[in-house]
């Protein structure tokens, strides 16, 4: 992938991270109180109820895409504008896909479960 | 490539924790990576502690709804301290800043707010960083304050 490709994917992830990160910001801190909204079940907006709730699950789950992304090509951005090399930039990218590829199996095993949880 | 990593990647850390004679664009700069890091740092163990929502790492089939929420209970009950808190209002202003600060870079990246070229002269201050930049700059400031503020007031009750 082109580095402007890249570049032009951090920059839509940010903005996707926005909205979706907005959602999620407003359903734990906006919609009652933040203490009922983390605990396990009973409230409307609590753990398990948004985990249930398709749209919210949803936007959780691209959330987790959006930020996934972000975040690792930040990381990746900053390790690349320390020191370069093609060993080097190999080597910072290959274990940051790893590490976002792990983190995005265990972040949708999370949605997929507590989604399905009876 | 005349410098040992070590080296590069000491002097690259020094460049941003050492703020000597910085002007604002470059402030703007060391505080959008040095948030992004705490960001990532608090994304990656935000997915760690939500996995336990559904009982943890070793959780890969649907499990009883009691034993998920044993386990998310108690983690709930380990992170509600008042040092994680103040950590969670550190990540609220550094998430607040890098937001604002975001849409700035991303308005620029596409060309925006950037104003004409111009004649570089002395005191050679970044022509790009316009008014409406430093605008923006300053309300990134400003909303991760109001929402510092906000978050000690949810975790502390001020």
């Amino acid at each position: 992938m082109k580095e402007s490709t890249k570049m032009l994917l951090h920059y839509i992830t940010g903005i996707g991270i926005v909205v979706a990160g907005g959602v999620h910001v407003f359903t734990v801190f906006f919609t009652g109180p933040y203490l009922q909204n983390l605990a396990f079940n009973g409230g409307p907006y609590s753990v398990i109820a948004v985990y249930r709730n398709l749209l919210l699950a949803a936007t959780l789950e691209l959330l987790l895409i959006f930020v996934d992304y972000h975040a690792l090509n930040g990381i990746r951005v900053i390790l690349i504008e320390f020191h370069q090399g093609t060993n080097w930039e190999r080597g910072v990218s290959w274990i940051l896909t790893v590490t976002g590829i792990l983190l995005l199996v265990y972040g949708t095993r999370t949605i997929l479960i507590a989604n399905a949880l009876a | 490539m005349t410098e040992p990593l070590t080296t590069e990647l000491k002097k690259a850390l020094y460049g941003w924790f050492y703020p000597y004679k910085y002007s604002l664009e470059r402030w703007a700069y060391a505080l959008q990576r040095i948030s992004g890091i705490a960001v990532a740092g608090y994304f990656l163990a935000h997915i760690v502690e939500t996995g336990n929502v559904v009982g943890g790492l070793d959780v890969w089939t649907v499990p009883s709804a009691s034993t998920a929420r044993d386990v998310w209970t108690a983690t709930f009950r380990f992170l509600d301290n008042p040092l994680f808190d103040a950590g969670l209002i550190v990540i609220g202003f550094m998430l607040a800043y890098h937001t604002v600060n975001g849409i700035r870079l991303t308005l620029t990246e596409f060309g925006f707010l950037q104003g004409r070229p111009t004649r570089p002269d002395f005191p050679y201050e970044p022509k790009s960083f316009t008014k409406a930049q430093r605008a923006l700059f300053w309300l990134s400031v400003l909303f991760a304050a109001a929402t510092a503020v906000y978050a000690l007031n949810v975790f502390f009750g001020v």
